[in-house]
């Protein structure tokens, strides 16, 4: 089988896209109310260090690809069902953003159309990227992100005509456990769903490309939501912004430029479809990638089409109303999320470390002794 | 709608196995497997749109709870 190569800057794209994803119209850490900047600021640094880990760990593993790494190192049966926890984990994060686009197209203009129908659409297209694999998405990326980034700068300098900076004082005005809170909604969702990610490449160009791949396309996605955030509290005020579905297409809603440049908010509706789009794009190659392996296969492009099919009902189960939709977006910690962004990435990279370490030791008393 | 969905899925299986270049035994019972489920899965939530899902940890805070009371009642 062939392997699949992705160039460092098609991976940033990709993983920019990614974590921009569904995340692009949601209220984002409304907890942390008018210091969401700070809340941000911390989630981003947070994130840097679990997403250098993740990058550690990816650059650890030995082998041509990631599966022959984590079975080089964890041996054959802890890594098969470590892979199947991750295509479960990566279904329902496909059920997730299905249900968050569909709920989104039908609350701003579909009201009637059945979610099936739009979820059908998404799917579809999902099917064919996937089976065209994680190259052409990364490509397809790094074409779409230049629309995206153009899109979000416009809303974004536009919604500076009607910010009100004085919505963000008094700062820290109720204590810094809000910013901790909002943080943590934060790095939930959506940049440690980034965890993904690790998954769905399956070799690098050089040891050093994890890191320069998942970093610049965090720190890029962060900032990008911190600016569309920040400016649509300035422009909303904190209490909208937290209790508003869509806060970000509500702000860019609000921009008029002399009765001419008006209805922008279709601008935010596409970019957050060209990111969800692929975020259910890069789930389904996951949940794939992870069920062949996990059953002994080295194919996985057979499994996509079931897998795609059961991503229609997953998304009307998972999430059945648009206010489900919105806890969801605003929980603080998730166990089950907790489990797969941090505590198992954290165990492997002890446990790689460890026998790395061991296996350096021992390679170098071998030499020795045969000195 | 139950009829749809099945007829739907036997008909997107049918053509996609007809299209493969070849059929080896393990790739197509798999298959045939995960579209059985995803088809199982469709029916009963047109069946009952309010299927509950289910969670691990809530599971796990139940049952904690339960034990909590045994132990009070001991």
């Amino acid at each position: 089988m062939r392997k699949e190569l992705v160039q460092e800057n098609h991976g940033i794209a990709l993983t920019t896209l990614f974590i921009l994803g569904n995340a692009s119209v949601a209220a984002l850490g409304g907890y942390a109310e008018r210091d969401l900047w700070l809340s941000f600021l911390l989630a981003i640094a947070v994130a840097s260090i679990v997403v250098t880990i993740y990058s550690r760990l990816r650059s650890l593993l030995p082998g041509e690809n990631l599966f022959e790494g984590l079975e080089c190192l964890f041996g054959k049966w802890p890594s098969r069902f470590l892979s199947l926890a991750y295509a479960g984990y990566a279904w329902r994060l496909a059920g997730y953003v299905a249900s968050d686009l569909s709920d989104f197209i039908r609350t701003i203009s579909l009201r009637n159309t059945p979610k099936i129908v739009i979820v059908l659409g998404f799917v579809t297209l999902a099917i064919w990227g996937v089976k065209a694999g994680i190259e052409v998405l990364a490509r397809w990326s790094s074409v779409f992100i230049k629309a995206v980034l153009a899109a979000l700068s416009i809303a974004f300098v536009l919604l500076l005509t009607r910010v009100d900076l004085l919505e963000f004082l008094p700062v820290l005005y109720n204590g810094f456990k809000p910013v901790v809170l909002g943080a943590l909604q934060l790095l939930d969702f959506p940049f440690l769903e980034a965890i993904v990610l690790f998954w769905a490449f399956d070799q690098f160009t050089t040891k050093q490309s994890p890191y320069k791949i998942f970093l610049p396309g965090l720190l890029i996605a962060g900032f990008i939501l911190l600016l569309l955030s920040a400016a649509s509290i300035a422009v909303l005020g904190s209490e909208l912004y937290r209790y508003n579905y869509f806060p970000i297409f509500v702000a860019v809603s609000r921009i008029d430029l002399a009765n001419f440049v008006t209805r922008l908010e279709a601008v935010a509706g596409i970019a957050f479809s060209i990111g969800g789009f692929l975020k259910i794009a890069v789930c389904l190659l996951v949940a794939s990638k992870g069920l062949a392996y996990g059953f002994g296969f080295s194919k996985y492009r057979f499994l996509v089409t079931p897998l795609a099919l059961s991503i229609i009902p997953a998304s009307q189960w998972l999430i059945k109303t648009i206010m489900e939709f919105a806890g969801s977006a605003n929980k603080v910690v998730g166990p089950s999320d907790f489990l797969f962004q941090v505590l198992l990435p954290l165990i492997l990279w002890g446990v790689a470390e460890i026998k790395m370490f061991s296996r350096r030791k021992s390679n170098f008393y071998g030499t020795t002794d045969d000195q | 709608m139950i009829v749809l969905i099945i007829l739907s899925h036997l008909t997107i299986g049918a053509i996609e196995l007809y299209l493969w270049k070849e059929h080896p035994f393990m790739e197509t019972l798999l298959y045939l497997l995960l579209l059985l489920g995803t088809t199982i899965f469709a029916v009963m939530l047109a069946i009952n749109p309010e299927l509950p899902v289910p969670s691990f940890f809530n599971g796990l805070a139940k049952l904690w709870e339960k034990l909590l009371v045994w132990r009070g009642s001991l």
